[in-house]
């Protein structure tokens, strides 16, 4: 099972689509350590269904919450600690996936040539793997664009996306 | 403990804030120190939030400097109209899954 490095931004967003756990089913998913305090607090755990849902796989041991230890050398962008971890892990780890929602953590990515995938493309992606239906991927492109605040551009692309995954394949996915 | 400092004014602006002091029977002082924060905290969060748009800043450090959570982020977003940060190059480039 491959490794995916998820921060902050793309642990709420999944929560959000109800997509985190079959993430988890999928990747050996870590989270660091900042990340983790970010979104998992006991405060916030009070505050948001989110946060009680990333708290408890935490808890249960689906995701592993580790630090990377000092980057070494500087990076080339300034980032918040969790986005930095996040970033120094998947390097660390190798063979990893970043997954992040923000643009500055992406530029950072790039410049280190680290794989990354946003949380719209998970969706798709989850479809084309057979992994959730149309229609779950469908409502959670959308919840993505309204909650998540992804801009109408990305969103009218990754419904278009997938559109053509749905009508190049045979029609067996799960309904639900 | 407040200190003191100065500013010029506009004379208009003066005279109709002391007007305003004076019809609610208010602390002249007291109401322009509330007035500067509330300003400021509005401008704060604004120019941070056009920082974020252009992607100069991250939205972690942006709920460092405003303490916000990530969640008061993305309704501060909504409450603005704005969208995340991420390009539609961002999205093409993302990588594929293979579990």
């Amino acid at each position: 099972m491959r490794r995916m490095i998820v921060d902050s931004s793309s642990l709420i967003l999944l929560a959000k689509c109800s997509l985190l756990e079959i993430v988890c089913g999928l990747f050996n998913v870590f989270v660091p350590t900042a990340a983790a305090a970010e979104v998992a607090s006991e405060d916030l755990v009070k505050k948001y269904p989110d946060a009680a849902l990333i708290s408890g796989l935490i808890s249960k041991g689906t995701i592993t919450v580790q630090s990377p230890g000092s980057a070494g050398f500087p990076l080339p962008i300034s980032l918040h600690q969790g986005e930095e971890e996040a970033l120094l892990l998947a390097m660390k780890l190798g063979k990893s996936l970043l997954a992040t929602d923000d643009g500055k953590a992406i530029k950072a990515a790039r410049f280190l040539k680290v794989p990354f995938i946003i949380t719209p493309k998970i969706v798709v992606e989850l479809f084309r793997l057979q992994k959730i239906s149309f229609k779950k991927a469908r409502s959670s492109l959308e919840k993505l664009g309204k909650i998540g605040r992804y801009s109408p551009e990305i969103i009218a692309d990754a419904l278009v996306s997938l559109m053509e995954e749905k009508y190049g394949k045979t029609n067996n996915h799960k309904d639900t | 403990m407040a200190k003191p400092t100065t500013i010029r004014i506009p004379e208009d602006l003066l005279n109709e804030i002391d007007q305003f002091v004076k019809e609610l029977k208010l602390d002249r002082s007291a109401y322009l120190r509330e007035v500067l924060r509330k300003g400021f905290s509005a401008d704060k969060q604004d120019r941070l939030l056009m920082k974020y748009v252009r992607g100069e800043l991250s939205q972690m450090e942006v709920c460092q400097e405003l303490k916000w959570s990530p969640w008061d982020f993305l309704a501060q977003l909504k409450a603005r109209n704005l969208s995340l940060n991420v390009s539609l190059e961002d999205w093409i480039d993302s990588a594929e899954l293979n579990p």
